[in-house]
């Protein structure tokens, strides 16, 4: 058998806690574990892997066993992989202001319970809270000799509350998300938002769909540079021919506001020290004033493509690198949120996420909101219910006009390839003229 | 793990687990897959994996604790956390795990010719690309997948059942200018047919080309299987958990015996369908499964519950736990949806046919209100494509658009844990462009 051109595992174990209230009763909490190795060997041509849970290192001859299994699944390989040389070297793992660890998980049920009793604002027929704590404890190496260990904790809290009247149901929904440490204490503000939204769209009407301006806020305007612009950027789709993004390196296809990021090292919560096969991460400009100026890479892609750095292959545990979005935002513009209504004049204002999807080869994407205002002579009008947002890619972002300073950024993860990975998305509001908005109301 | 190993440690946990809670279940599971990935015409890798898990749950006094972990060696942890866990749980009425059942164990979703191997991964892949031949478009990337898996679940009322399974899935992307078609198909046996998904995924791509814009109103709509598994999943599902029902998270619960659906409709989980993919003689607690009518010619008949469910509001477990828990808990969910209803020629008289949506998932579960972007939608008159449209929403709401139908195609295919034939919806509203 060929001698592999290189090796690389990746191994993670940890844990995952979880509490689980519903209508304030315990409805589960606990512990579970998990320990799996990816090994990847790159034969004479393309990639053999192997997958293994409960993984634990051979030395010596069984190692070179192990390589040699994920080898011989080279051999169906026809395709000539070339990997781009990189830089590796891994960031520190940003400090926690509070290890969610070292808090006893009675505790933490105890402070998601306030949360849960917050939302349960009167007319508030139904609520639940979940905490979800994942640490993960990664161990890379490489052919080249290259090593990484460490460790990360990522955890937080959602909150929902069912508001009902005469038959009718409407729900309001809260989360937050964070690597930086515990988020649970004095968040009941987020559960009474969460309860009192749920009761204010019991009077909001369907959103009419139709062509109308729209103004993004923070949260929604993230997952818009997420789903119309970052899936596209990837490195991976792009080299298939499965992206609208493909050969448009210079090409300007946004307004000159528009300057779109994604920076794993950043300390959110799409944060990686050091990508999925060893490569330093940093900054990639997708878009910038406009004009498409790098994509996503693994050293794979980046070798077959160019045009950017490698740093964006990520993995869940047990599965194959990926090239993936991490902290993904839109930089921020010079107007206000008042100059940018004003500026719409007539309208819709949507706020905040219940997540989209985009066809990237086909340049369409869809998006949805929670709820939001309509818009008249550049005022907030009355609220609207169940407002979606579709549009095209390569239309879309020239119709960009105004963006404020206030980006945000917010947490949640993004599916790809049968893989869940954690993300941030972020932005500042934006005006979007001309935008194709989904809803059922007639009226 | 050898098999004897395996039931030796399941003993050891069920012994171990009875001095420390009232009752235990324990679920073993391993197997091995072998996938292969194209990227454009070429495979790009080949996949192989072992996998294992071990879910323990315990429940002491009505307190219900569950753990998991891939490493059955450290059994004790993952018994212990499940005890913890129970020790934070609310208290709760419950029936207790079921006894065993004199229940055939032959598999019903096992097929020995199927055979992780690497060279059936091949075959598949290169039957899809030959397959998209029929039509001049690209490959952009597809897959092939192979697995077996096999499965304990016992508990300390002595109910011990094993089980078999295996699966093939094969999928395929094509781009043909700026259309893009996907075609999958699964199965547990070896019938898949990569040639026709292969000719599927390029008649897609290349039939939506040079699409037309078309206005906004009201359409007659055909929802192809893939649409409609889409927005039932993410909606009327859900809503049919009695979990749901009780926690004022339905909008069906208080609708029992009352017409929710076009008369013609009938919904029901068939545990035994040949076909289906979930097909299982007992649910994840053990508990006898059997077909459940949900939806009888359009009046509500039924909720699921598994025992937890069930002992809380006073009903019988409907057989319908799955393991979508923590740690791989039990928890409700379905086996194998399908529905039955009027056969016609669906696309006979002037509609709008839809193959995929995009962004099913942002339905609001509650209500039921949705907006989604069409794929693969054309307007078709006399069971004949008469354009493909290039852009447009469907809003709407999943309660609201089965209350009157216009029939179900004969044929019916299976996606996911559904087996649906298309559905033909009246007077939907489309958002356009024109």
């Amino acid at each position: 058998m060929p001698e592999a051109r290189y090796f690389d595992i990746r191994h993670v174990t940890g844990e995952v806690t979880h509490v689980d209230l519903d209508n304030t009763v315990v409805e589960s909490a606990g512990t579970s574990f998990y320990d799996r190795a990816v090994i990847r060997a790159l034969g004479p041509d393309g990639w053999g892997i192997l997958t293994v849970d409960h993984f634990r290192r051979p030395s010596g001859k069984k190692f070179e066993e192990l390589i040699e299994e994920a080898l011989s699944l080279a051999s169906l390989t026809r395709q000539k992989v070339t990997l781009s040389e990189v830089t590796g070297g891994a960031l520190p793992v940003p400090s926690m202001t509070e290890d969610p660890r070292s808090v006893p998980i009675g505790e933490k049920k105890d402070l998601l319970a306030g949360i849960e009793k917050a939302a349960r604002v009167p007319g508030i027929v139904s609520t639940r809270a979940g905490y979800i704590e994942r640490y993960e404890d990664v161990r890379f190496e490489d052919s080249s000799g290259n090593e990484y260990a460490y460790a990360t904790c990522r955890s937080g809290f959602s909150v929902m509350a069912v508001a009902g009247r005469n038959g009718d149901m409407q729900m309001g929904y809260e989360r937050e998300h964070s690597l930086r440490g515990l988020n649970l204490r004095h968040r009941q503000d987020l559960g009474r938002e969460a309860g009192e939204r749920a009761l204010s769209l019991l009077d909001a009407r369907a959103a009419k769909g139709g062509t109308m301006h729209a103004v993004l806020d923070p949260e929604l305007a993230g997952v818009f540079a997420h789903e119309a612009v970052g899936h596209a950027g990837e490195g991976d789709l792009v080299l298939e021919g499965g992206s609208v993004l493909a050969g448009k390196i210079g090409e300007g296809i946004g307004s000159p506001l528009l300057t779109i990021v994604d920076d794993p090292s950043l300390p959110e919560f799409g944060f990686e020290p050091v990508d999925a096969e060893g490569s330093r991460v940093g900054r990639t400009e997708i878009i910038r004033k406009g004009v498409v100026n790098a994509y996503l890479h693994s050293r794979e892609t980046l070798a077959a493509i160019g045009h950017g750095k490698a740093g964006n292959a990520r993995a869940m545990p047990g599965e194959p690198p990926l090239v993936r979005m991490s902290n993904t935002y839109i930089e921020n513009g010079d107007s206000s949120l008042d100059e940018i209504l004003a500026e719409c004049r007539s309208g819709i204002l949507l706020k905040g996420s219940r997540g989209g999807q985009v066809d990237p080869g086909r340049g369409v994407f869809q998006f949805n909101a929670e709820y939001g205002y309509l818009i008249g002579d550049g005022e907030l009008g009355s609220m609207v219910r169940d407002v979606s947002l579709s549009g095209e890619i390569l239309q879309t972002l020239h119709s960009i006009t105004l963006c404020a300073g206030d980006r945000a950024m917010h947490q949640g993860y993004c599916g790809k390839g049968g893989q869940s990975v954690p993300v941030s998305d972020g932005a500042p509001h934006m005006l979007l003229k001309n935008a194709v908005v989904g809803g059922s109301g007639t009226g | 793990m050898r098999w004897w190993a395996a039931v030796e440690l399941v003993e050891r946990i069920l012994q171990e687990g009875a001095r420390l809670a009232d009752e235990v279940e324990v679920y073993l599971s391993s197997g091995s897959s072998i996938a292969a990935r194209l990227q454009r015409r070429e495979i790009h890798y080949a996949a192989g994996s072992r996998h294992q898990g071990l879910s323990i749950r315990v429940i002491h006094k009505g307190c219900i604790g569950a753990s998991g972990t891939q490493n059955p060696d450290q059994w004790r942890e993952c018994l212990g956390a499940a005890v913890a866990g129970a020790k934070l749980a609310t208290s709760q009425p419950w029936n207790g795990l079921p006894d065993p059942a004199d229940l055939d164990q032959v598999p019903l979703n096992f097929d020995p010719d199927l055979r992780p191997e690497p060279e059936s991964t091949r075959e598949l892949l290169l039957g899809m690309i030959e397959g998209t031949a029929a039509y001049p478009v690209e490959i952009t990337s597809g897959s092939a997948e192979i697995s077996v898996y096999s499965e304990i679940l016992a508990n300390s009322h002595g109910l011990n059942y094993t089980s078999r399974g295996s699966n093939v899935s094969a999928a395929i992307e094509t781009i043909r200018e700026q259309s893009t078609g996907y075609e999958f198909d699964n199965s547990w046996k070896s019938d898949l047919d990569p040639l026709m998904i292969g000719e599927k995924a390029a008649e897609l791509a290349s039939t939506s080309t040079g699409g037309k814009e078309i206005a906004t109103g009201e359409y007659n709509v055909v929802l192809s299987p893939l649409a409609f598994s889409q927005l039932l999943g993410a909606v009327f599902i859900p809503a049919l958990s009695g979990r749901n029902v009780h926690a004022g998270r339905s909008r069906l619960a208080n609708l029992l015996g009352q017409q929710v659906t076009d008369p013609g409709l009938s919904i029901l989980d068939d545990p035994f369908h040949q076909r289906g993919l979930s097909a299982t003689r007992w649910d994840a607690e053990g508990t006898t499964t059997d077909v459940l009518p949900y939806v009888k010619e359009g009046v509500l008949q039924m909720f699921a519950y598994d025992i937890k469910n069930g002992s809380r509001y006073g009903k019988k477990s409907t057989g319908s736990a799955v393991r979508a828990g923590p740690g791989g808990a039990p928890s409700i969910g379905t086996h194998n949806i399908r529905l039955e209803g009027p056969r016609t020629d669906v696309l006979e008289e002037r509609a709008i046919f839809i193959h995929d949506v995009v962004g099913a998932h942002t339905a609001n579960p509650l209500t039921g209100d949705f907006s989604v972007e069409l794929s693969n939608a054309s307007v078709f008159e006399g069971g004949v494509r008469e354009y493909p449209i290039r852009k447009a929403m469907l809003s709407g709401n999943v309660f609201s658009m089965l209350e009157e139908i216009g029939g179900l195609s004969r044929q019916e295919r299976v996606i996911g844990s559904f087996i649906l034939p298309d559905i033909r919806l009246k007077n939907q509203r489309i958002i356009g462009n024109e």
